[in-house]
């Protein structure tokens, strides 16, 4: 495919932990790609399967989930149900034969920029060769 | 197959006692397949009641009915509704329990065994024996079905007409009862999850075109949806008509409603529509075969929720349908569920 | 005009059609039959009944009326609507059962008259439909004869052909039909005295044939004014489960709804599409105000039947039902449209 083919990447991110990582890392001005678009919500557990089939119906390549470590959820709980409930999605997903890369999910926690930079390096990495998503998205 | 003049006592003793509003139990069909849905208000009908391999119908899909009817009456009958159920359906009445849909008041559950059968697939039935209908289907003492057609009787293995998931049955018989009719028999069985293999066998790319090439002949008539004791969302994620709608709300928020999923029967939406539909019954769906039964056009939905029903006994060490005490399979989580999958 | 076909050059006359898409009925290995595209892989007919009756094709799942795509120049805004009619190539369905295409000619009438589709119309021009006598019933549950159509019927159809053993008879009624004949004149012959005697008779016979019988229609489409409160509806759709299959696999149903697809809010850009809708969904009579005039499963089926057996009759003197059983061979719970309808037939007797 196309040398200058730059996957895009819709981003998940909790409030109080993953946001305020990537929040991290820009106010650090470490360099990552550009290729994320970012979405605050309050809890990774408040991510409904919707948004994950939504985002690549629309066009996503990539699909990232970032919440708290187990143990440091503003909400307690909430990052135990997004384990179970992506889990469960990812394997989803496998099943119809998407590619495994496409979807992924992580734990950065406020102070891991570091982390979430490398996150997205990789992502990207992975995302390259496999080309457009074209198998969920509308009117492709 | 078990004898119904217990259940068929019981259920004239209710009717005659007024204990019941009607009871919910198969009948003679009409089109074709010798069974169908009967309802029944009067002790004198009760005779007209069945039961045979042709019951393949969940009939706690009308219990959804029943709650619906009663939310738009003023002074709805409080009394229970009579409901006859196999062991699968009967897990499908564990569920509603389970999520507090209906109370254990609103029901009186008349179950019953499939020994050491189980149900007829209607498509395995025309395969077997193009071309002919089949009036009755019976269960000889050798656990044969006997068919009988215009042409006369047919003995066919169990095995070859048998629907899918009964070869991998999780309860013959309910496990949640006011009354039980026929024998809590074991019976052999195929390995759980085992219909899985051929699917999870093959490459990525190869189950890919597989699901596309199903999905395409979707219409897009929701009938896997309305066959479904489960989907009884008020608002589906495919309606998003938004019911909050009061004098207040401007032409502009109506026409601005949020669509998840395109009505249009392309490949993406099918894809969508299934794969939400499927997640949204992950630790729900028990297998009853209805939305593939439905299903026009054949597509094997049963596939994609068994995946994580498989999954969610693997992964989480859930079974659906057997304790109405348990939270949901997502509303619940457990130290040691695993991680490996995250970064 | 009338001719016989051999059997053995049927294939080649489909061969000759290659400036049409063809649609023929192809089974799949699951013993599914559907209407597809021919391609090399031959012709084969004995097709029994599809569960996608042609309509798909006349009438797509899909149809997109105009694109509209909102454009910034400088400070100015511009929207810009395109209509978009389908560019369609001749085309033949061969292999139409006359119920269907009686149907066809249902639809003719519903997006034809004063004020014509012409969406419908661009696709129904080009458009010719070949037909085959029933001489087996397809169906366990056909009733074509008695909603005034036949299993020889020529209504809506270009060409019908009867099965006579070695070869078919063609009988062609519009000039559609005769172009279909002369791309393989060569192909055709004149029929011998005989075979015209042959003819009569399987049709005579195939309209013996025919499974069900629904006695008294026209009657019981004057009974159905007078139901329309009647308790029968409740006690008929007790166990629908308004899943919209009988609808959707109806050669005759048509209804649809219209709506915006948005490719991108901003700027704007997206497409008006028409899509299949059915009676059978309570939000198809949704009000924005939330009121519903059809919220139970009885109004709903009362409608289905008024609309197939009353009000089509008091519009256009005909029967929308066309009597090809899908209904009743597909619904999951065994709901029998004949049987409701005598019921109705026998109420209060």
């Amino acid at each position: 495919m196309a040398e200058d083919y730059e996957p895009r990447i819709v981003a998940f991110l909790c409030k109080w932990c993953s946001s305020a990582g990537s929040d991290l890392a820009g106010v650090s001005r470490m360099e990552y790609p550009p290729n994320v678009v970012p979405i605050q919500v309050m809890c990774s557990g408040s991510i409904s399967p919707l948004y994950i089939f939504s985002a690549f119906n629309r066009g996503a390549d990539g699909v990232l989930v970032s919440g708290c470590h187990p143990g440091d959820c503003h909400y307690i709980k909430g990052n135990y149900y997004a384990r179970r409930r992506l889990n469960l999605v990812k394997k989803l997903l496998e099943y119809v034969g998407l590619e495994t890369q496409r979807f992924q999910m992580s734990w950065v926690s406020a102070a891991e920029g570091t982390k979430y930079t490398q996150i997205i390096k990789d992502f990207v990495k992975e995302l390259k060769p496999l080309g457009p998503q074209t198998k969920l998205r509308r009117n492709p | 197959m078990a004898k119904i003049e217990d259940l068929k006592d019981e259920a004239r003793k209710l009717l005659r006692e007024g204990k019941v509003k009607y009871i919910i139990g198969y009948g003679a069909g009409s089109n074709g397949w010798p069974a169908a849905p009967l309802f029944i208000k009067k002790p004198e009908d009760v005779d007209k009641l069945v039961w045979d391999p042709t019951c393949v119908h969940n009939l706690v899909r009308f219990l959804v009915d029943e709650k619906r009817r009663k939310a738009r009456q003023r002074q709805p009958d409080k009394r229970p509704v009579g409901i006859m159920v196999k062991g699968c359906d009967s897990r499908a009445v564990v569920v509603l329990l389970q999520e507090k849909f209906i109370d254990r008041n609103d029901v009186y559950i008349l179950g019953v065994s499939c020994e050491k059968t189980g149900v007829v697939d209607d498509t395995k039935l025309a395969k077997k024996l193009p071309g002919k209908k089949a009036k009755k289907i019976e269960v000889d003492a050798q656990n044969r079905f006997v068919v009988t057609t215009e042409e006369g009787k047919t003995e066919v293995a169990a095995a070859e007409i048998l629907a899918e998931r009964c070869l991998e049955c999780k309860a013959n018989f309910p496990v949640i009862y006011d009354l039980l009719s026929g024998e809590k028999t074991k019976r052999s069985l195929d390995e759980p999850f085992g219909s899985l293999q051929k699917i999870e066998s093959l490459s990525a790319a190869d189950r890919w075109s597989f699901w596309k090439e199903q999905l395409d002949r979707c219409i897009r008539c929701y009938a896997c949806r309305s066959a479904c004791p489960m989907c009884y969302c008020d608002e589906c994620v495919v309606d998003s008509i938004n019911l909050a709608v009061t004098a207040e709300t401007t032409a502009d928020e109506k026409a601005q409603r949020i669509r998840w999923i395109q009505r249009s029967a392309e490949s993406s939406e099918n894809l969508v529509y299934h794969l939400v539909r499927a997640i949204h019954l992950a630790g729900r769906c028990i297998d009853c075969g209805e939305c593939e039964r439905a299903c026009p056009l054949d597509i094997p939905l049963r596939f994609l929720n068994k995946k994580l029903e498989k999954e969610a006994k693997e992964l989480f060490g859930y079974e659906v349908g057997f304790d109405a005490a348990l939270p949901a399979l997502v509303s619940c989580f457990r130290d040691e569920d695993p991680q490996d999958f995250i970064r | 005009m009338e001719k016989t076909l051999a059997k053995k050059s049927f294939s080649q006359w489909v061969k000759k059609l290659s400036s049409w898409s063809v649609y023929i009925p192809r089974k799949d290995e699951e013993g599914r039959w559907n209407y597809a595209e021919a391609d090399s892989g031959g012709v084969s007919l004995d097709v029994l009944q599809t569960t996608l009756p042609p309509k798909k094709i006349l009438f797509p799942q899909r149809e997109v009326f105009l694109e509209f795509a909102k454009t910034l120049a400088g400070n100015r805004e511009t929207l810009e609507i395109k209509e978009v009619l389908p560019e369609v190539k001749p085309t033949v369905i061969i292999g139409a059962r006359p119920c269907e295409a009686r149907a066809a000619w249902m639809l003719d009438e519903v997006f034809g008259g004063e004020f014509k589709d012409a969406y419908y119309w661009r696709r129904r021009d080009q458009t010719a439909l070949v037909g085959f006598a029933c001489t087996i019933p397809p169906s366990e549950n056909c009733f074509c004869t008695s909603v005034e159509g036949s299993p020889h019927s020529e209504e809506g159809l270009d060409i019908l052909l009867t099965d006579l053993g070695d070869r078919y008879y063609v009988q062609s009624m519009t000039a559609k039909g005769e172009k279909l004949i002369s791309a393989a004149k060569e192909l055709f012959e004149e029929p011998k005295p005989e075979a015209r005697k042959q003819v009569k008779a399987a049709h005579a016979e195939s309209e013996k044939k025919i499974r069900r019988q629904l006695k008294d229609a026209r009657p019981i489409a004057e009974k159905l004014k007078g139901m329309f409160d009647s308790p029968l509806w409740d006690e008929e759709s007790m166990s629908c489960l308004r899943c919209g299959i009988c609808t959707y696999l109806c050669p005759s149903c048509h209804c649809f709804d219209i709506s915006d697809e948005v490719d991108n809010p901003s700027p704007l850009r997206g497409q008006r599409v028409r899509t299949w809708d059915t009676c059978q969904f309570p939000d198809f009579t949704m009000h924005s105000s939330g009121h519903n005039p059809r919220p139970d499963k009885a109004s709903r089926l009362r409608q289905r039947l008024l609309h197939k057996f009353q009000y089509f009759i008091q519009v256009y003197d005909k029967f929308m039902c066309v009597g090809c059983g899908r209904c009743i061979t597909l619904c999951p719970v065994g709901i029998d449209i004949i049987k409701v309808l005598d019921k109705v037939r026998d109420h209060g007797a």
